[in-house]
């Protein structure tokens, strides 16, 4: 799907419901906001063919077999999920309450952080869970989150950075600075900070082919070229909501990105992103209706992105 | 009267061509062909970001060199040239 379509479908979901659900938590807590989710997701469903279409490339790599009401019921299913994620983002930004998170991973990361040469790291993510518990579960490694990205793209880092400033918590790193933000992203690295780059969508950079849910899709591969500039591990960072008031952060995944000969880099580079994507494919095994991927991403004419 | 040694600036300009060719892979170039002043990312040599993170790893391995203050990135990136100078500049003979 066209970017610009797809940024009209979320915004079309925003603006009809999003008001309706505010007052729904507010007035009956999440699981009245919750249960006005299926009727909303039902309508989506129903009349929504972009929004629909848009979910269905990943339905069928995910879900093999099914027919074309399976394949209806999984979106239906995917539309639900993403809006409780939004419901309790809200939830969180408001103030509302607070969901439990278990870090998965946190040991490891913690001793890498406090290691004898202060050095911070790459987070690579996706579209997944809840953005706002992953910085949550963040805050517990006491170091300031460089977010790679074009907060005018991001909803959610608008909230979270209109509700609490987010300045000495999380900071924004602009592809469109000097040099796409590279040397920023070294100097937090090396200040011992971490920088978080989404993984699963190429947004105009360079990427490489690798293998995900039986097919081929290109991945951006920045994220290990400046960790390997910067002598630091790439953290695939994930989260999901594991339970009615409970996220699980998961960190466990790290990728040592270390050249095993210079001048045959691509080669690792690759060997990495397949790792990453095998990340990915493990949570959407766990996971399948929390991957957020309302595009074709093993469609050439993704490609788009980088254009 | 310029404050560089210019045949120490040349030998520097020289390696650096070298060094950008091999390091980053340039194939079709060869390093005479690469202007003393040739600006590095866009126009010029036409590098991009990525590039530029396998300079600041040329520029540790081959010269001993990080850069301190990545603010003045704009500055020490911009061409061959100014690449050259802050090699010159931040390392001894």
């Amino acid at each position: 799907m066209p970017e610009q379509e797809a940024v009209k479908v979320k915004k079309r979901g925003n603006r009809l419901g999003f008001m309706a659900f505010k007052a729904a938590a507010r007035v009956f807590g999440l699981r009245g906001a919750y249960g006005l989710l299926y009727f909303v997701c039902l309508y989506y469903v129903l009349f929504d063919r972009a929004a629909v279409r848009s979910a269905i490339p990943y339905i069928k790599r995910r879900f093999p077999g099914r027919g074309p009401a399976g394949r209806l019921l999984e979106a239906y299913r995917l539309f639900i999920s993403q809006g409780r994620n939004l419901i309790d983002r809200f939830y969180m930004v408001s103030g509302a309450g607070k969901f439990d998170i278990d870090i998965l991973g946190y040991d490891r990361i913690k001793s890498f952080l406090q290691g004898p040469t202060p050095k911070g790291l790459v987070l690579l993510t996706a579209h997944v869970g809840n953005w706002q518990t992953s910085m949550a579960g963040l805050e517990l490694f006491g170091r300031k989150v460089h977010l790679m990205m074009r907060p005018e793209h991001n909803e959610a880092v608008r909230e979270a950075l209109s509700v609490d400033g987010g300045g000495e918590r999380i900071g924004i790193i602009s592809p469109d600075g000097y040099l796409g933000g590279v040397l920023e992203a070294l100097k937090a690295i090396k200040d011992g900070d971490m920088v978080s780059i989404m993984g699963d969508r190429s947004y105009g950079a360079e990427t490489v082919e690798v293998e995900l849910l039986g097919g081929k899709v290109r991945f951006p591969y920045g994220a290990f070229s400046i960790a390997a500039s910067a002598g630091c591990p790439v953290v695939v960072l994930l989260t999901a909501k594991s339970g009615p008031m409970r996220y699980v952060v998961d960190v466990t995944t790290v990728i040592e990105t270390v050249y095993t000969d210079r001048r045959r880099k691509m080669q690792d580079i690759g060997g990495w992103v397949q790792e990453f994507a095998s990340a990915l494919e493990r949570y959407a095994e766990k996971y399948p209706y929390q991957w957020f991927v309302f595009h074709d991403l093993w469609s050439p004419e993704d490609e788009v992105d980088r254009q | 009267m310029s404050g560089y040694n210019e045949e120490r600036l040349a030998s520097i300009k020289a390696r650096l061509k070298e060094l950008l060719v091999s390091e980053l892979s340039l194939e079709d170039i060869e390093p005479s062909e690469i202007a003393d002043d040739e600006v590095l990312f866009g126009e010029g040599l036409g590098l991009d970001s990525l590039d530029a993170v396998e300079i600041v790893v040329l520029l540790q391995r081959n010269f001993g060199l990080e850069i301190q203050d990545m603010e003045k990135g704009r500055e020490i990136f911009y061409s061959l040239d100014t690449l050259a100078k802050y090699v010159h500049d931040n390392t001894t003979a």
